[in-house]
């Protein structure tokens, strides 16, 4: 799952490289644009649906690591 | 291309597109190579006021087609009365006020060479209803289309820019065995070839019908064979099943020359440039020779089995015989339909900006901070980046701390006749220096000068209190550069202004101009 998640963080941020750190604060393109391309990429990578509340929560990589593990994702 | 738009559309376009505010049409940009326009359907349960938003965005489109360049290309797309659908307001009035709003969009392509015209529908109606429309993606961003089609949407978009971009074809080249009949005429003989009856005959019958119907929108049909002309002539007078017969052809080369020296031949009696010929055969061989020989020329793939031949057709006029120009009959159309749309105007027309806000009817409340409204108003300072002069970030604590303070602290409540959008800005003047620590809107009320008025009213308000100066501050940030200029334009003089963007400013209270377009409503609580 982790290395799923970074490959969709580089993507959608068009980062260079990322690392367990990356979060909305020091992510330049991860604003409310981004965070709706990144739900996006992240349901259809691991065929899930994201609640509201879950997607109001997701600020940071561990936020999105613990969101899916509750989900059942390895 | 600047997009205008009144959803979330930015996924749906190329990284390099710009985009207006939400339905706001107050700033034309001019150093751009293009426009879009992509109005869609608004989401609004109130079917009278649902039907007058979309009139609306047909007379906000003139206004802006009036102020572009007429020489850019300005793409519109068509509103889908379709894009979701609910009990009591998807009814025949909604049907009517999109359908009315389309119109206006044809009319605008009829009446200006650089707007064309895209049908959003042949795009939508690939999918059911609800891959289209996803009520979450509309709760929590604002999209009027599922964000999980943005990659055939890309492809369709990218797909007609070519097309407008592409001159259109003017004359097609036809191949006769197995191009545009069954079998080899040489062979089979007159009654043999396959045309009319069964299958494949009857494919090959409906292909010379289309092409016949396309002959009649201006393109000019020409045939190349490797044939005896006597045989060719004899099955255009006798085949019965003939659609296309000699007069529909404006000339032809049949013999046992090469057919790149036919073709070359072709556009000269035809005074045509070769770059507007598309050369139509079923041999791969001879498809080869005219793409090596004659580059200019377009040369599509023939499809292998004759029941393919109707969306082969459809690809043909699509790429290369698309008409964007508007026809006769749908100039007619819309004559009849400008005598109806002038009544209309004329009960409801703007010619200039502020007619148009007048006609919004705005209603602006201002209040001062309390319980109710204070974790709004913490709330807009961590969520506002762009019209966010200093973008300060704090809590329902701080803003209560400051209260007691001292500061002055308001908020704004805007509604106009479309609606009411609730607390959309604060300001907030602290205590001792009277300096403005923060001033935000949030981009769903911005376009209507909704700003300047906001902060005059607030600075009449301190006037009132006995003050007579204010200082104010801009800190740049990656996302508000677009209020960089915000407090020169509202007469504030800047004190300083660092390397780094930061600028400090000063307001003489007692002799600024603090007047405010009357058609604001406003209401100090």
């Amino acid at each position: 799952m982790e290395d799923k998640i970074f490959e969709i963080l580089k993507n959608v941020f068009e980062l260079e490289s990322v690392d367990n750190k990356c979060s909305q604060e020091n992510c330049e393109k991860w604003d409310s644009m981004g965070q709706l391309n990144l739900v996006v990429e992240l349901e259809d990578a691991f065929d899930i649906s994201l609640e509201p509340e879950e997607i109001g929560q997701m600020r940071c990589y561990n936020d999105i690591v613990k969101i899916l593990s509750e989900k059942g994702i390895q | 291309m600047f997009v205008f738009r009144n959803n979330t559309v930015e996924r749906f376009f190329p990284k390099d597109y710009t985009f207006s505010g939400y339905d706001d049409i107050s700033f034309v940009p001019t150093d751009v190579d293009g426009y879009v326009w992509f109005y869609q359907l608004p989401v609004k349960y109130d079917q009278e006021v649902l039907c007058s938003e979309i009139r609306g965005y047909a007379q906000k489109l003139s206004f802006v087609l009036a102020q572009v360049d007429a020489v850019k290309p300005f793409i519109v797309l068509t509103m889908d009365e379709g894009a979701y659908s609910v009990p009591f307001t998807s009814g025949t009035e909604l049907m009517a006020a999109v359908a009315e709003y389309n119109n206006a969009l044809v009319e605008a392509a009829g009446s200006h060479s650089n707007v064309k015209l895209l049908d959003i529908r042949e795009f939508t109606m690939q999918y059911p209803a609800e891959e289209v429309f996803d009520w979450k993606f509309w709760f929590i961003s604002q999209m009027g289309m599922n964000p999980k089609v943005t990659k055939p949407f890309m492809a369709w978009w990218s797909r007609k820019l070519d097309e407008i971009a592409l001159k259109r074809k003017k004359c097609l080249v036809l191949d006769l065995d197995n191009t545009l009949w069954g079998g080899v005429l040489g062979e089979d003989g007159i009654e043999g070839i396959k045309l009319g009856g069964d299958y494949p005959g009857k494919a090959f019958h409906y292909w010379q019908e289309a092409l016949l119907e396309l002959s009649k929108t201006g393109v000019i049909l020409t045939v190349c064979s490797k044939n005896n002309e006597a045989d060719v002539l004899e099955v255009w007078e006798k085949n019965p099943f003939m659609v296309l017969k000699k007069d529909n052809f404006a000339t032809w080369r049949i013999n046992w020359v090469d057919k790149a020296t036919n073709i070359k031949e072709l556009a000269e009696e035809l005074n045509i440039g070769l770059d507007s010929f598309v050369f139509v055969d079923d041999n791969p061989t001879e498809r080869e020779l005219i793409k090596q020989m004659l580059p200019m020329v377009e040369v599509p793939e023939f499809p292998a089995q004759p029941y393919e031949l109707p969306v082969f057709f459809k690809e043909l006029v699509e790429k290369y015989f698309r008409v964007y120009s508007v026809t006769n009959e749908d100039k007619k159309k819309t004559e009849q339909y400008k005598a109806n749309a002038q009544r209309a105007r004329a009960q409801r027309s703007f010619v200039d900006f502020d007619s148009f806000l007048e006609s919004l009817d705005i209603q602006i409340a201002i209040e001062a901070a309390n319980e109710f409204n204070i974790p709004r108003i913490a709330q807009m300072t961590q969520k506002t980046n762009q019209f966010n002069l200093t973008t300060k970030r704090y809590t329902d604590a701080d803003v209560r701390q400051f209260v007691e303070q001292g500061w002055k602290i308001w908020c704004i409540s805007v509604a106009d006749k479309f609606g009411d959008n609730g607390i959309t800005g604060c300001v907030m003047v602290n205590g001792e220096e009277l300096e403005v620590d923060t001033f935000l809107l949030s981009c769903r009320i911005l376009g209507k000068g909704i700003e300047v008025a906001f902060i005059k009213r607030i600075l009449l308000e301190l006037r009132n209190q006995g003050i007579t100066e204010v200082k104010a501050k801009y800190v740049p940030t990656a996302k508000n550069a677009q209020v960089k200029d915000f407090y020169e334009k509202c007469g504030f003089a800047c004190l300083t202004e660092e390397t780094d963007g930061k600028k400090t400013y000063a307001l003489d209270l007692e002799n600024a101009d603090l007047s405010i377009k009357e058609y604001y409503h406003i209401k100090m609580k």
